[in-house]
């Protein structure tokens, strides 16, 4: 990912951006419209949001858009920081790594939740 | 509005012996129709010869006289005292460049980033070019696309009004982009792989943040912002406008 061209990172931001964009709107949509905002965020409820395969992998493929756009927008904000070789190979190798921690760390709640090891 | 004299706040800074700049306020006689440059170049002939300005055409043509006249951008024989509302014109070097001395700036790196894009018409027809065996031209369409970009007379008013440029000294700039973008959507060049090369990279053209202030300040209506957001648009889908030719080939004349 590192080594990819700029275009391709900027199509990639620009598609995470719009599915961010569709599947948090929906998120947000069926939270408000299945049960009030009050007791959407109860622990009990978002547990039984994550028993459910279906929410399981809607949570995952959110966790992955909006983990990808978030660290590939910091990469380019520290891009501008400084100019410099060394600086742009770390930066966008720590945008990187950090994103797949982020998202290994969330895949693990998910399966974690999903497989009933949480209750 | 004083219409006697007209008084100028002019920034001096001589980098080799100063640490910081410094202003100096010159009041010279108002002439009708005078320009900023007549008031610089009065000041400088009459009351200190140290004053440090360059400027060559006094009509707009040449862009040297770039500087920032009452905080913007602007070319000094082309901006009236009178359309300046303030009584105290205040002239400074133009941003994001490294100062000379006074209104003076070094354009060495705007000229070497508008030759990395490659500023001019690429063929692989090298024997055809040397030896053309017609003429080439443009239909009014193809000519359209690029007209105004061709106006761009490197003043650097662009280049010193973008916010981006004064973040990342490795980004083109907004003179540099507009040019790549007035040869590649050229029907008669070949050269888009070559140049997207350049453009696609880190500090590229995807530093662009549109703020638009390029196409604010330009003194030639040149739209550089809407050049380099079409631009973007070639780069994003890998294959310049044109490939081969094919557009000059349509309208080659007959010989």
């Amino acid at each position: 990912m590192t080594d990819m061209k700029e275009s391709t990172l900027t199509k990639l931001q620009y598609v995470t951006a719009i599915a961010a964009l569709v599947l948090v709107s929906f998120h947000l949509l069926m939270q408000g419209v299945l049960v009030p905002y009050s007791t959407a965020l109860s622990f009990q409820h978002v547990l039984s949001l994550y028993r459910s395969w279906i929410d399981g992998a809607l949570l995952e493929i959110m966790l992955v858009v909006v983990v990808a756009h978030g660290f590939n927008g910091l990469r380019i904000v520290l891009m501008e920081f400084r100019q410099a070789r060394t600086w742009s190979t770390w930066v966008g190798r720590g945008a990187f790594l950090a994103a797949l921690l982020a998202i290994a760390y969330g895949t693990r709640t998910v399966i974690l939740a999903v497989t009933g090891t949480v209750s | 509005m004083n219409l006697v004299n007209v008084t100028i706040r002019v920034q001096r800074f001589n980098p080799t012996i100063e640490k910081r700049p410094r202003f100096q306020l010159f009041t010279v006689p108002r002439k009708e129709g005078m320009s900023v440059l007549d008031v610089v170049l009065h000041a400088r002939d009459y009351q200190d010869h140290s004053l440090g300005v360059r400027f060559s055409c006094r009509m707009a043509s040449c862009g040297s006289c770039g500087m920032k006249i009452n905080g913007l951008p602007r070319l000094a024989c082309y901006t009236q005292v009178a359309e300046l509302k303030d009584d105290v014109i205040t002239v400074q070097p133009m941003d994001n460049f490294p100062i000379i001395k006074d209104l003076v700036t070094d354009l060495e790196g705007f000229f070497e980033k508008h030759k990395s894009v490659i500023p001019n018409i690429v063929r692989s027809d090298r024997a055809e070019m040397n030896n053309p065996s017609a003429e080439y031209l443009m239909s009014p369409e193809d000519l359209k696309a690029i007209l105004q970009f061709t106006y761009c007379i490197k003043c650097g008013l662009c280049t010193s009004s973008c916010p981006t440029v004064a973040t990342d000294s490795l980004y083109p700039g907004p003179q540099a982009l507009a040019q790549a973008f007035r040869y590649t959507m050229d029907v008669r060049d070949e050269g888009g792989d070559k140049r997207f090369q350049e453009l696609d990279k880190v500090h590229g053209i995807f530093s662009c943040h549109y703020a638009g202030s390029c196409s604010a300040v330009c003194p030639k209506g040149v739209d550089p912002a809407l050049g380099i957001q079409l631009l973007k648009r070639h780069v994003l889908s890998g294959k310049p406008p044109r490939r081969s030719g094919e557009g000059s080939r349509l309208w080659k004349a007959q010989s």
